[in-house]
């Protein structure tokens, strides 16, 4: 199955999760999501996710000067932010154990 | 491409590609691309294009995962406002398209107009011929007669018209700019066709009034001269204002060269030149001289070839057009 399919469902999820820890820029957000294994998320994307979440009042933003190049906008949970990933990673515990659960049953080797 | 200038060019298309976001979206949207587009130049090989997609995808991409649909917001840039103008005048003419089909007889009027391209083609080859004589001759009319030629104006015109036609069944498949040129080119050649017409017809108005003004008297052959009693006068000598002789008609009319030379010499030029040709004759009454006494009271005083001109437009003298006041006066010259 083509993943891309796949990450426009839990894109959301992966940006939420990568910043966690950590504040970070867009570039450096893409860079961890492709660290973590997310090789095909599209650049495009990852930025119209981070916008979308900001939109929906999860993230919060601010700049930092950079010493060569443009400013950098940097992107951090705020506690909705933190809420909504609880929430939505259990969701996705829950579905991707059912799934797993649901090949095993059926020998699909993983 | 200079770095810089790649990361420009594709932040504007990009731009351009998202023209129908409100401007603040928009700018959000974009507010990280700078950057980015730095930092992915700065990472590696290959073109912007070749690692980010081509900026249209990158901009639907970009589009859909915040979430926006096909936004239509208008927008404020030059070439957004211009893109929204031509957007509208499209809707426009689509519309008016549609109301006049039915005028026509047609579903829509662009259906009728495409029925006429072939018409349009033939009239171009037409335009293209006289333009080609009007640029080496200067002269326009219905024909283009290189060098004053029937023959030549008629190959030019095939050939003209045939090269049209050619031209304009292959001309869907030429580029956009070639096509465009064509149009322009077009309009260029309407616009001398209207030009040349309009002077063509200038110059006929001004023939005819020319006819009219300068030689009043062209259709005069003859000068036939009457005195009150209605006796034809012979011999008569005009003269204008200034004592010039007065120079009408054809002197050759009846006489041979030498003949008239002859006459001249004896009597000077005098009217009539035939003066056997009498448009009026006159009824015999007592005492009326006459220019010939045996043929006075027949129509035709000579014979089938002096007749009067039968398609005169004075009517044939009769007894009523006769003088009937007192005869004797007599023409002394």
């Amino acid at each position: 199955m083509d993943t891309t399919q796949l990450l426009k469902g839990v894109l959301d999820l992966a940006v939420l999760a990568v910043l966690k820890d950590e504040d970070g820029y867009g570039y450096d957000i893409l860079r961890r999501l492709r660290t973590a294994g997310l090789e095909e998320v599209g650049d495009a994307s990852v930025y119209g996710t981070l916008r979308r979440l900001f939109q929906a009042g999860l993230l919060n933003t601010y700049v930092v000067p950079s010493e060569e190049g443009p400013h950098r906008k940097y992107y951090g949970l705020n506690a909705a932010g933190r809420d909504q990933l609880n929430r939505a990673g259990k969701t996705w515990r829950g579905f991707a154990s059912t799934m797993d659960a649901l090949l095993d049953e059926r020998g699909v080797a993983a | 491409m200079n770095v810089a200038t790649e990361q420009e060019a594709y932040l504007e298309a990009v731009k351009r590609a998202l023209a129908d976001l409100d401007p603040t979206t928009r700018e959000e949207l974009l507010e990280d691309l700078p950057e980015h587009l730095a930092e992915v130049a700065a990472e590696g090989e290959g073109s912007l294009a070749e690692r980010l997609g081509p900026p249209d995808a990158y901009a639907a991409e970009l589009r859909l995962a915040a979430g926006l649909g096909a936004a239509t917001t208008p927008a404020r840039g030059l070439d957004d406002r211009i893109a929204v103008a031509v957007r509208r005048v499209r809707g426009a003419l689509g519309v008016a398209d549609r109301k006049a089909g039915p005028v026509l007889g047609y579903g829509k009027a662009s259906e009728f107009l495409r029925l006429l391209l072939p018409a349009w083609w033939v009239l171009r080859g037409y335009l293209v011929a006289m333009a080609i004589t009007v640029l080496t001759t200067s002269q326009f009319g219905l024909l283009p007669r290189l060098g004053g030629s029937t023959l030549a104006a008629v190959l030019m015109l095939t050939v003209c018209v045939l090269a049209s036609i050619w031209l304009g069944r292959r001309e869907a498949r030429l580029r956009p700019v070639v096509r465009v040129g064509l149009g322009l080119a077009g309009v260029g050649l309407v616009l001398f066709g209207l030009v040349g017409f309009d002077k063509a017809d200038q110059y006929g108005t001004v023939y005819i009034d020319q006819t009219y003004s300068t030689n009043q008297y062209e259709y005069v052959q003859d000068v036939y001269a009457y005195d009150e009693n209605g006796n034809p006068l012979s011999n008569v000598r005009l003269f204008d204002q200034d004592g010039n002789p007065i120079q009408l008609g054809d002197p050759y009319r009846c006489l041979n060269v030498d003949d008239y030379q002859a006459k001249v010499d004896a009597t000077g030029p005098t009217y009539p030149h035939c003066p056997n040709r009498l448009p009026y004759l006159i009824a015999p009454q007592p005492g009326l001289r006459v220019p010939d006494r045996g043929a006075v009271v027949t129509p035709t005083p000579d014979g089938p070839t002096e007749a009067p001109p039968t398609a005169s437009p004075v009517p044939e003298p009769s007894a009523t057009a006769a003088p009937t006041g007192t005869p004797g006066a007599t023409p002394t010259n």
